[in-house]
């Protein structure tokens, strides 16, 4: 009996390590397996009970809009729910832009262009990298900072062979926040 | 009191043992409320600095908290004769548990839907409830898979939503059974009804689907209550659920008594809503022709009654769809059944509580007519004419019964 009680509790506790493994296994994946991506931000700043203090953020690639025109299928008739990818390109500017948006994950693209997963969520499109987690000491300080430098925010993704994106850093002009 | 006769009374009736386990209760209290501090401390942790850490120290530290946890509690539960303070100990890693999955989401930057935090943090307290037999550790996955069915039915997935009545019943329900849990058992069904109702009020703009399927649950949470007390499997857990089955559907009949609430009420059906409230009907007939031989003509009265207020209550849903008045009208009869049981119920079984729960239900139920505006002299009128006969007649089968009482006396 106290062996069977073992099993069992042991078999739980495996599964909750297995599920937070599961929760940043492809963040952590992303994360030493990526490639770099610079992408230019819009912040606003809910508050969450779980997780603390964080900021939303909104991207270029964010919405239909962002895409020039006629630039793919999906942005004429976005499926709620449905995966898409969007193809970025690092211009000038040392930022990545988008430029396309496809329906499936593209088999080869140019040095200079990289793809990122997406879902479509209530007319939008989001990556999983909406959200950026601060420290309740500079909660204040980093809101000021984006409040005043708002077109100067920036992003720097961690993008894995499939897309799948991990948020690193924010960047406001030269000062960096994130590990 | 005689020496000799103390000692009997104290070996029939174990009075030596009261005191011994008021005071375990108390400490499994005391445990649990640490537990919980200790969880809540660290879940606001969570929610305060993590920058002073790099990430893999971070890691480390939180799955050695729960990893440190769960053991230590597992150590004094089974092999130290500490089996409170190692529950609570587990239950806090369930706790700390959760809370590690908001601090990952922080240190990786992770977004995402809120309520899918609470459906794995649910998930891995439900197998850990499952494998220390908790009820405690069942009531707070209970309490998570909550939270996650409404965040995830309101997040556009009405449809697959109604599967979570149905995981309630699977994975919570008999929970309840092994741990013997009268409490763990009754949340269930109240989760269960207030997930029908959700369910039936998301998928149409009709308030009157909502009751139907309140209905549904509390018939079944009775139906279920009264199984175990019909067949003395686990009678211990009957109580708690059959009155809150009660009370469901006296809560339906009650609202739809109202005629106000539904004149201008239109109705748009989308059908899945239905599929658990129809499971909940069949899993009363079920259970009801189970236990019919071994119910004695009182309980057969009531089941019947229960029965017929429900039904009352889907018809007055069904045909106000043409006529909005029809609700009101059987509700009200739906509403005078209920009350009409309680009543004879604490009658026949000299029981107070049902007695003046039930007398106490037809006077708000006589209240709220004659107050309401809307309704009409003559519905008014019918109300308090069938609400007096009801008196009467309990007044006269009281006045038989003490009488037989005297005689037999």
């Amino acid at each position: 009996m106290r062996n069977k009680t073992a099993l069992w509790f042991a078999l739980a506790l495996a599964l909750q390590l297995l599920i937070l493994i599961g929760v940043s296994a492809q963040q952590f994946i992303a994360r030493t397996t990526g490639r770099s991506v610079v992408l230019k931000v819009q912040p606003v700043d809910p508050y969450s009970i779980l997780s603390g203090y964080y900021v939303t953020l909104g991207y270029e690639i964010s919405s239909n809009g962002g895409f020039p025109r006629n630039a793919g299928e999906p942005n004429t008739d976005p499926n709620p729910g449905g995966i898409v990818y969007a193809i970025v390109e690092r211009q000038d500017d040392g930022l990545w832009h988008p430029v396309e948006l496809a329906s499936s994950l593209p088999t080869s693209l140019p040095e200079n262009r990289m793809v990122i997963r997406g879902r479509y969520v209530g007319g939008r499109i989001e990556y999983g990298i909406e959200q950026f987690y601060i420290p309740e000491s500079k909660r204040d300080v980093i809101n000021k900072d984006l409040r005043e430098h708002l077109g100067d925010a920036r992003v720097e993704l961690k993008v894995d062979a499939d897309g799948n994106a991990a948020l690193v850093k924010l960047l406001i002009e030269d000062r960096v926040y994130g590990n | 009191m005689a020496e000799e006769a103390a000692q009997r009374l104290n070996a029939i009736y174990e009075l030596d043992q009261l005191g011994n386990e008021s005071s375990r209760r108390l400490a499994a209290v005391i445990f649990t409320i640490g537990g919980l501090l200790v969880g809540g401390g660290v879940i606001s942790l969570v929610a305060a600095n993590w920058e002073l850490l790099p990430t893999f120290i971070k890691v480390v530290l939180l799955f050695a908290a729960l990893l440190g946890c769960h053991l230590a509690g597992y150590w004094l539960r089974y092999h130290r004769n500490s089996p409170r303070l190692g529950h609570a100990l587990i239950f806090c890693g369930c706790l700390i548990f959760g809370a590690n999955i908001g601090l990952l989401a922080q240190i990786f930057n992770i977004s995402g839907t809120w309520h899918n935090a609470y459906a794995v943090w649910a998930i891995g307290s439900l197998a850990m409830a499952w494998a220390v037999r908790s009820w405690l550790i069942g009531a707070l996955a209970l309490a998570l898979s909550f939270i996650w069915f409404a965040g995830f039915a309101d997040d556009h997935h009405e449809r697959l939503a109604t599967v979570y009545p149905f995981l309630l019943a699977i994975f919570f329900l008999p929970l309840g059974v092994f741990t013997r849990s009268r409490a763990l058992y009754a949340l269930t069904f109240a989760g269960l009804i207030s997930a029908m109702t959700y369910l039936a009020g998301n998928a149409s703009n009709s308030g009157r689907l909502s009751l139907v399927a309140m209905a549904a649950g509390g018939f079944f949470s009775w139906t279920a209550g009264e199984y175990h007390r019909v067949t003395q499997n686990r009678p211990e857990l009957g109580n708690a659920v059959a009155v809150l089955g009660g009370l469901a559907i006296a809560a339906c009949a009650y609202i739809g008594s109202f005629h106000g609430l539904w004149s201008r009420d239109e109705l748009s059906v989308s059908g899945l809503w239905l599929v658990p409230s129809t499971a909940a009907v069949l899993a009363s007939a079920i259970l009801g022709g189970r236990m019919w031989r071994q119910m004695n003509g009182e309980q057969r009265i009531i089941f019947t009654g229960l029965a017929m207020a429900c039904l009352m209550v889907v018809l007055g849903m069904v045909l106000s769809s043409q006529r909005p008045a029809v609700l009101p009208i059987f509700g009200n009869l739906a509403a005078l059944i209920i009350a009409a049981i309680g009543i004879g119920k604490g009658i026949l079984d000299e029981r107070r509580s049902a007695f003046w729960l039930g007398t106490l239900f037809l006077a708000l139920l006589v209240l709220s007519r004659f107050l309401e505006y809307e309704t009409s002299l003559l519905l008014k009128s019918l109300a308090f004419i069938v609400c007096g006969t009801i008196t009467i007649v309990a007044g006269i089968a009281y006045e038989k019964f003490l009488r037989r009482k005297e005689v037999a006396a």
